[in-house]
Parts: C-alpha cells; sequence; structure tokens
C-alpha cells in the first residue's frame, strides 16, 4: 500500500470524523472530564481512608496526572470506535467492496484508524490545556523533553499493538458472526493489566513480574510511565522489546486466522 | 410443453462470437454453505445455545460459463437460485467449494492486484461509495486505490458525470442524494478506472422507471465504447431484455438455460399467446371452460380474449375463436420471455414439490 494512498484514506477518515460536530464537543470535554471525576473522588478517597500521603509511590496530585495521561493514551492507542470496524465489515458484508479494491485491507483499515484518530489528538491538546490552566500542571515536574519522545514512541508502539491484538478478534466474526464479548473481553483486560484502571506498581509483585511479559502493559502502563519519568532508559527498553515480540506474534496470528476465515466468509449482505 | 430441466445446448461452450477470447471462463464451479437452523419460539433460542442444526446449503452446483469481450450475459433466476453467490465468486469475494474459474487469466479468490484493478463490481442494494462524503472524495480516493493518472481521471470524471448527468451533485454528500443519483455515481465508483470485466448485482433496483432507462442506455452506450465483458443479474425482465443477448438461467445452483435470450422461446415455449379483439355489442365470449380446453385462459373479456396455448393446438384453437367469435382482428405471438422464465421456475418448483 502507497503512503500517498495511505494518507488519502487517513484524511478522508479524519474529515468523517470531524463532520460530527455535536459527538466531536461531547467527547472532547465530556468524556474525559467525567472520567477524571471519578479517579479525583475514587483516589481522594482511598488517600484520606488509607492515611497515607503516598501509595505506590504516588502522592495524591501524581496519581491524578498519571490518570490525565491514561486517559488521554488509552484515547490515542484504541482510536475513536474502531472496535467496530472489522467484525462489523465481516458480519455485514461491507468487507465486499474492501476485497474488490486493489489495496491492503489491513492497511486501509489502518489508516482510517491512524485517521480517526486526529479528532481524538485536537481533543486531546483542548483536555492538556484546560489541565494546564487548572492545575498549573502539579504532579508533572518529571515530564522532561526525553520522557516526551520516549512516551511518544511507547504509544506509536502501542497504538499498533492495540490494532494487532484486536485484529484476531474482530477476524472470529467470520465463525461466529457477533464477536462484541470478546471485544469487552479484550478491552477490560487491556485495562486492567494494561495499567489504564490504576498504576501498576499496584499489583501484588507476583502478578506484575508476571504481567511485564505480557503485551498489555506495553499499552497505557509503560507510555505513562515513561513521560512521568517513573520507568529507567534501560527498563523502558526492555518494555519496549516485548511489545515488539508480541507485535510480530500477534500479527502472524492475525494474519493466519484472517486467511482461515476468509474461506468461511460468504460476503453476506450483498 | 417443453421438459423443464438441463438444457444442454450452449452449456460449457466455447463463446461462438468470441472463440478462444473468453475474459470469463467458468469450469465445473461450485459452492456449498453451512448454515445454522434454529426453531421458533424461546425454547429454540435456548436449545440453540447449546446445540444448532447444521444444514449445507448447494447454492452454485457445477456450472460451466464463458463470456466474451464486449458481451453482457444476464442471469436470471428467482431468490436464492445461486445468482450472487456466482458473482461473488467471480469477483473473488468468496471461496468456491470447488471447480475453477478464470476471469481476465486470473483466479479470482487469489485476488492479486492486476486482477482487482481490472473489474469492477456494483452492487445495487449495497453502497460502494463513502456514505458521509460528498461523491468527489469518494472518487478522489478511488483514483489512489486503482492509481488512475490525472489526465485520465478528470477525463473519465468529466465524461460519465456527463452522460449520467449528476455533474451538480458530485459535492453533495452521498447520504443526502436519491436513489437514483445515488446508484449513478456507484455506476462512476466503479467505472472510473476503465474495468475489462464489470459485475452488476441488481443494478436498478428500487428506481424509478427513468432512472432505470437511464442507467440502461448508460450501459449500453459505455459497453459499445469500453468492449467489457459483463454480467448482469437482475429481476426486471426490462434490464435483461434491453441490455442481454445472451442469458444463463440458473434455479437451484444449477444452469438451465444457456444461450441466446431470443431463443430462449424456441427451447421452452411449448406455447403461443392467441389474442382476439372482439366486435363490440356482438354478443358475450363464450364460457372460459370452453375456452379453457385450449390451454391457460389469459383474458375472456367482452372486448379483448387472450388465450396461452399449446404450440401444436395453435391453428385448432384460432379456428375456434373464429368461428365462435365475433372477431375483429386475432394476433398470435410468442410467450412474453419473463412469462416463460416465470413459467419455467413454477413447474420446477411443482416438479420438485
Amino acid at each position: 500500500m502507497s503512503v500517498r494512498l495511505f494518507l488519502q484514506v487517513a484524511s478522508v477518515e479524519m474529515r468523517k470524523r470531524m463532520s460530527y460536530r455535536v459527538d466531536f464537543w461531547i467527547n472532547a470535554f465530556v468524556g474525559f472530564a467525567a472520567e477524571l471525576c471519578i479517579a479525583w473522588f475514587l483516589w481522594q478517597a482511598l488517600y484520606a481512608e488509607s492515611g497515607k500521603d503516598v501509595i505506590g509511590g504516588y502522592v495524591f496530585d501524581e496519581m491524578l496526572v498519571y490518570y490525565v495521561f491514561v486517559i488521554i493514551f488509552a484515547r490515542l492507542v484504541r482510536g475513536a470506535e474502531f472496535e467496530a470496524h472489522v467484525s462489523q465489515d465481516i458480519y455485514e458484508g461491507g468487507l465486499n467492496r474492501y476485497l474488490v479494491f486493489p489495496a491492503s485491507y489491513f492497511g486501509m483499515k489502518y489508516a482510517q484508524h491512524v485517521g480517526g484518530l486526529v479528532p481524538t489528538f485536537v481533543q486531546t491538546a483542548l483536555f492538556l490545556g484546560a489541565w494546564l490552566v487548572f492545575t498549573g500542571g502539579a504532579g508533572g515536574e518529571a515530564i522532561t523533553l526525553t520522557t516526551v519522545l520516549m512516551a511518544a514512541a511507547s504509544l506509536v508502539l502501542a497504538n499498533l499493538l492495540y490494532y494487532a491484538m484486536s485484529f484476531p478478534l474482530h477476524a472470529v466474526a467470520f465463525w461466529a458472526d457477533n464477536v462484541w464479548s470478546l471485544l469487552i473481553t479484550l478491552r477490560f483486560a487491556s485495562n486492567l493489566l494494561g495499567g489504564r484502571m490504576f498504576p501498576l506498581v499496584l499489583f501484588p509483585v507476583a502478578l506484575r513480574t508476571a504481567n511485564e511479559w505480557l503485551p498489555f502493559r506495553a499499552l497505557f502502563g509503560l507510555p505513562a510511565e515513561a513521560l512521568l519519568g517513573r520507568v529507567g532508559f534501560e527498563a523502558w527498553l526492555q518494555g519496549m522489546a516485548i511489545g515488539i515480540v508480541w507485535l510480530g506474534v500477534l500479527s502472524l496470528i492475525g494474519r493466519a486466522v484472517w486467511r482461515r476465515g476468509n474461506l468461511q466468509y460468504s460476503g453476506i449482505g450483498i | 410443453m417443453a421438459k423443464i430441466g438441463l438444457a444442454t445446448h450452449g452449456l460449457a461452450r466455447e463463446n461462438p462470437r468470441f472463440p478462444g477470447q473468453a475474459m470469463i471462463r467458468v469450469r465445473n464451479l461450485s459452492k456449498s454453505y453451512t448454515v445454522h437452523k434454529k426453531a421458533p419460539g424461546l425454547w429454540g433460542s435456548i436449545r440453540s445455545l447449546v446445540a444448532r442444526q447444521k444444514v449445507v446449503k448447494h447454492a452454485v452446483r457445477g456450472v460451466d460459463l464463458d463470456v466474451g469481450e464486449g458481451e453482457i450475459l444476464g442471469l436470471v433466476g428467482p431468490n436464492g437460485a445461486g445468482k450472487t453467490t456466482l458473482v461473488k465468486m467471480l469477483a473473488g469475494i468468496i471461496h468456491p467449494s470447488g471447480g475453477e474459474a478464470q476471469v481476465l487469466g486470473h483466479t479470482p479468490w487469489e485476488r492479486n492486484n492486476e486482477f482487482r484493478r481490472q473489474i469492477a463490481l456494483i452492487m445495487g442494494q449495497k453502497a460502494q461509495l463513502w456514505w458521509d462524503l460528498p461523491a468527489a472524495d469518494g472518487f478522489l480516493l478511488l483514483k489512489e486505490i486503482y492509481r488512475i493518472p490525472d489526465d485520465r481521471y478528470a477525463a473519465n470524471l468529466a465524461y460519465l458525470a456527463e452522460v449520467l448527468d449528476v455533474e451538480q451533485h458530485l459535492n453533495v454528500q452521498v447520504r443526502r442524494l436519491s436513489l437514483g443519483e445515488r446508484m449513478k455515481m456507484e455506476l462512476i465508483a466503479a467505472l472510473l478506472h476503465e474495468p475489462r470485466v464489470v459485475f452488476l448485482d441488481e443494478p436498478t433496483i428500487g428506481l424509478d422507471l427513468t432512472a432505470q432507462r437511464a442507467i440502461r442506455d448508460f450501459l449500453l452506450a459505455y459497453r459499445e465504447e469500453h468492449r467489457p465483458a459483463m454480467i448482469l443479474t437482475s429481476h426486471y425482465m426490462e434490464d435483461i431484455q434491453r441490455l442481454c443477448k445472451r442469458i444463463v438461467i440458473i434455479d437451484d445452483g444449477r444452469f438451465l438455460y444457456d444461450g441466446p435470450l431470443d431463443q430462449v422461446a424456441q427451447a421452452y415455449a411449448g406455447q403461443k399467446v392467441i389474442t382476439v379483439h372482439l366486435r363490440r355489442g356482438d354478443g358475450s365470449p363464450p364460457p372460459a371452460e370452453a375456452l379453457a380446453a385450449f390451454g391457460d385462459v389469459l383474458t375472456a373479456g367482452e372486448d379483448e380474449v387472450q388465450l396461452c396455448v399449446p404450440r401444436e393446438r395453435v391453428a385448432e384453437a384460432s379456428a375456434y375463436l373464429l368461428a365462435e367469435l365475433p372477431v375483429a382482428d386475432l394476433s398470435i405471438d410468442e410467450e412474453d420471455i419473463g412469462t416463460i422464465i416465470e413459467r419455467i421456475f413454477r413447474e420446477r418448483r411443482v416438479e420438485g414439490a
């Protein structure tokens, strides 16, 4: 797939997403604000109840900053509603149109995914701006240019990794028609084991060690820890390497499931 | 009455108009699906959670076909006959269960880009264009997908938009277009890259008569200019009669007839239609029972009587009508092609039952 086509597909998707103004603005503020409010109330209660100033190495402000960034990163990694696309294409027969095009379906879908991220970037900038205005950036003092670059690299990997994780599950739609429950399971597992629900440092040591070898940490925990200077360069590199290996493995699995599923495809919907 | 069964003539043959030049070549192609059945009601739903009944459906059963350059082949059959499944296999969307197919020398379901750059699939019941974007944006995307050079793209778009009379709608969101306008945009989208093989699945479905006519005229003009091989499925006999010189009649996954459209009547019409116009005020027509002795009574009014009778009884029936009725005018015609095809399917259903 050419870079030109990739950019064109991404651009079309971006324009499509931006055309829904109400949805854009609700997503920009309400979604972010609601999640942050929940985190604020929950952790305030936990700090007050435990009588501690530091939990898992985080003071309250740092904990909030962690949430600010995992909320943002989750959006940048997952994109907007990508989960619905591939399995719906299979279920409703929308895949037919792509199979006739002389272009890679994987490539076109990923380009759509990336294009769908552009509004999320804009929303993120607005949200970060609001956070800086209200808090003055309290809790984010450890952020430097180096940690920003490390987080950015992590996010690129995390984006590809989530795509590679969800693709085989979507492809199960060739057999099961409806894979919503699988996608919800992935969402829950990635939230829990990826550090989206709370910092991974709060897990028991054994579970945390095991989780370091799974692909989930690279999704949200590693980028957030990298940005906030909570992971050393070597440990970060190791986390990235594990993520890259998983990316390779999941891509192979996705390809195999896709090929097998294609033999089952009946193109219903025409 | 012609025996309804597998017609031998025209089947599995080279296209005589284009010997050795078939752009679409199909041999013994078949496709079977496994479908799940669920008993109705709550208990059926609960049972299906544990065990489902599997049923194998044979959608296409070992068919052979050749379509040459510039030919529009009409694929005619009732719902579920296997038309769309065949088209989907030839467009490379689904894999067959057996047999072979070559489209422009490529195996369709291998989906190599060289093959996909040369075909188009138009589905009347399914939008191909991007719903939320103006058609012009969708066309630009297709330009990149098919790598159409700038000058060719501009010329083709201008030509297609002018011929289909949609220039003023190019910048309107597709979802805001009327059904007819949308279908015209779909045609443009499918033909921008000048495909050499075009699959048209119900291209006029749901359209008003004017739009149907416009699309038929356009397809004929396009065929003349570009000479693609086309396969057309449609439930509108008007589409078939206007566009196709050759048809394949398919039912239950098998070809019943493959040959010239104008010879379907000879192959299957054991009957002719006798129409008599009666002089007004010259008495009432004979009772329908007397007419029914010759064949099917299509009309038995005071002004007109129409009978569908076996060929061998045409003379006898005509003589009777001329003798017994105040005939002002009498004509004997072949059965309408649509009626013949309907009858073929009806009789097959009766035989099957």
